[in-house]
């Protein structure tokens, strides 16, 4: 299984999309939190300050795109044939890709909640807005953004095995994360908070409204996982290779 | 002896469509055996099959007398190479043969070596993507002989190669089998492999058409023997009176058919006529591929 997970990784390292997602997450998060930084003058708040230094969880967004990747990538251009006779076991194929997809996940959120956290702090000082977060609410920042982010890394690798499409999985990240979700959690909060995004958006111990417990938020995070790789795991075992 | 590879009964259909029909064949060690048929006769399908890339809709697909799936280094048993295109175009050559190798637990030295065997090891940190039909396909071995592997299966290997490459692998296959090692290797095109293979297996619709040794198969199927003697018209007598159909050749030979050579030997050694030439003259080989394909087409 190790050797499944080097090898997935050298997968992900070894092409330019995924330099090109790093790039992204970095232009829209140093873009997003210095002019929220610089800009807005709703930062008096833990919760306001919360959400500017927070801006690198955009980086979940690219997590669950390169996770998508990981997986519809190889239906694309018929590379999963050579990987299912190396390894012909689907659950080693797929569990070592939602592994490798939380690594590169996580080097995401690293880069991408050093850069809010890191400009977001020298906004707030270069403005003289004293800070409001004390050392528990930093510490559940950098764990909510890291953690989720990787985890958003195997979210995409179960969507991806179940919509082996993959501008198809795409729109449907998309749509979800941008347009269901909100709507739901905006009509029906109380079933709208164990979504993905919003399951996320707890773990950091956000005082939004409705929002789930950092720890339930977590668990919530990983059943949407595990769900969604088991459900795409069970969709194409019962398969053939293409 | 556990064959090195066991078709038993195959069948594989696809909705209404039925792409291979109760295939069986095995395939002994140091055997290089060519798999053919023309296009769309259920030669890949077959070969999915037997690589657990495809489930049969019945029978049995064996290799080293388990299936695919269950082996338990599987590269390092069987190494195979079914499209060309299996390759994501923007990463190199170098780094498409180790995450194979990586995920199989090979050590990155291997990689470099099957590079150097295809001669590739050039253009190995070019993306894929600049790499020409030929290079492809040597890619494709190279991550086949990634694990040294003891059966080498590949669906037309030979597509896009230029002659030389074509030569080259020819000598690669016969040398790789010499060493004990099975080879299977599927064409559309008889003359392709008819130098390489010592074995044909000859599908036709889904179906086997004939299992048999190359040389057998020329014999069995339209094979005729030329012979040239001062006593030619004596010669043809005879053998017209044993029951040959004899034509009359070029440069004075007489063309045989219903005997074998011994037999025409034989024949004139007990009637003492002297004889300067005596050798088979098979039918093409592409001849008797068409011959039989397209009659199970019919």
């Amino acid at each position: 299984m190790i050797n499944q997970v080097r090898a997935e990784v050298l997968k992900i390292r070894s092409t330019r999309t995924t330099l090109g997602f790093v790039a992204a997450t970095v232009v829209l998060v140093v873009a997003l939190t210095l002019l929220t930084g610089l800009l807005s003058n709703s930062l008096h708040t833990v919760e306001d300050q919360r959400q500017m230094l927070g801006l690198g969880g955009i980086a979940g967004f690219f997590s669950a795109l390169a996770g998508i990747l990981v997986i519809t990538g190889e239906y694309r251009f018929g590379t999963i044939r050579p990987t299912f006779l190396v390894s012909p076991s689907w659950p080693r194929i797929l569990g070592a890709k939602v592994v490798a997809s939380m690594i590169a996940g996580a080097v995401f959120a690293v880069i991408g909640a050093g850069l809010s956290i890191g400009l977001g702090y020298l906004c707030l000082k270069h403005r003289a807005f004293p800070i409001e977060l004390h050392s528990g609410d930093w510490a559940y920042l950098v764990f909510g953004l890291v953690a989720a982010t990787a985890i958003w890394g195997g979210i995409g690798v179960g969507l991806g095995a179940l919509i082996r499409n993959q501008i198809a999985a795409v729109i449907v990240l998309l749509a979800w994360t941008f347009v269901l979700e909100n709507l739901v959690f905006a009509l029906l909060p109380d079933l709208g908070r164990y979504g993905p995004t919003q399951a996320g958006n707890a773990m950091t111990h956000s005082n939004a409204d409705h929002l789930l417990s950092p720890a339930t938020g977590t668990a919530v995070l990983i059943l949407w996982m595990v769900v969604l790789t088991a459900l795409g795991m069970a969709w194409t075992s019962h398969r053939d290779v293409p | 002896m556990t064959p090195v590879v066991l078709a038993e009964s195959l069948t594989k259909r696809f909705g209404s469509v039925t792409a291979v029909q109760d295939l069986s064949f095995e395939l002994d060690p140091g055997t290089v055996t060519g798999f053919l048929g023309p296009n769309g006769a259920g030669k890949t399908t077959t070969l999915r099959m037997l690589l657990g890339l495809a489930v049969p809709s019945s029978g049995r697909a064996m290799v080293f007398g388990t299936s695919y799936a269950r082996l338990d280094d599987p590269l390092r048993r069987v190494g195979a190479v079914l499209e060309a295109t299996d390759f994501h175009p923007g990463r190199s050559g170098r780094n498409h043969l180790r995450t194979l190798s990586r995920a199989a637990g090979i050590p990155d030295a291997r990689v470099e070596e099957v590079l150097r065997l295809v001669e590739l090891d050039v253009a190995a940190d070019r993306r894929v993507k600049g790499y020409s039909l030929g290079m492809r396909q040597r890619l494709g071995l190279a991550s086949a002989l990634l694990g040294d592997p003891d059966l080498l299966i590949l669906d037309e290997p030979a597509n896009g190669l230029d002659p030389e490459g074509v030569r080259w692998l020819r000598d690669f296959l016969r040398a790789y089998a010499a060493g004990g090692r099975t080879v299977l290797v599927s064409s559309h095109v008889l003359a392709e492999v008819a130098q390489t293979v010592d074995h044909v297996l000859i599908v036709a619709n889904g179906r086997l058409v004939i299992e048999s040794p190359l040389a057998e198969l020329t014999n069995r199927v339209g094979g005729s023997v030329r012979v040239r003697s001062p006593q030619a018209a004596k010669l043809q007598g005879a053998l017209e009176h044993a029951g040959a159909t004899v034509t009359a050749g070029e440069d004075g030979a007489l063309v045989v058919n219903g005997f074998t050579t011994e037999q025409v030997g034989e024949l004139a050694a007990a009637d003492a006529i002297v004889l300067h030439e005596l050798t088979r003259a098979g039918a093409s080989l592409e001849q008797i591929f068409l011959e039989l394909t397209s009659g199970a087409g019919s």
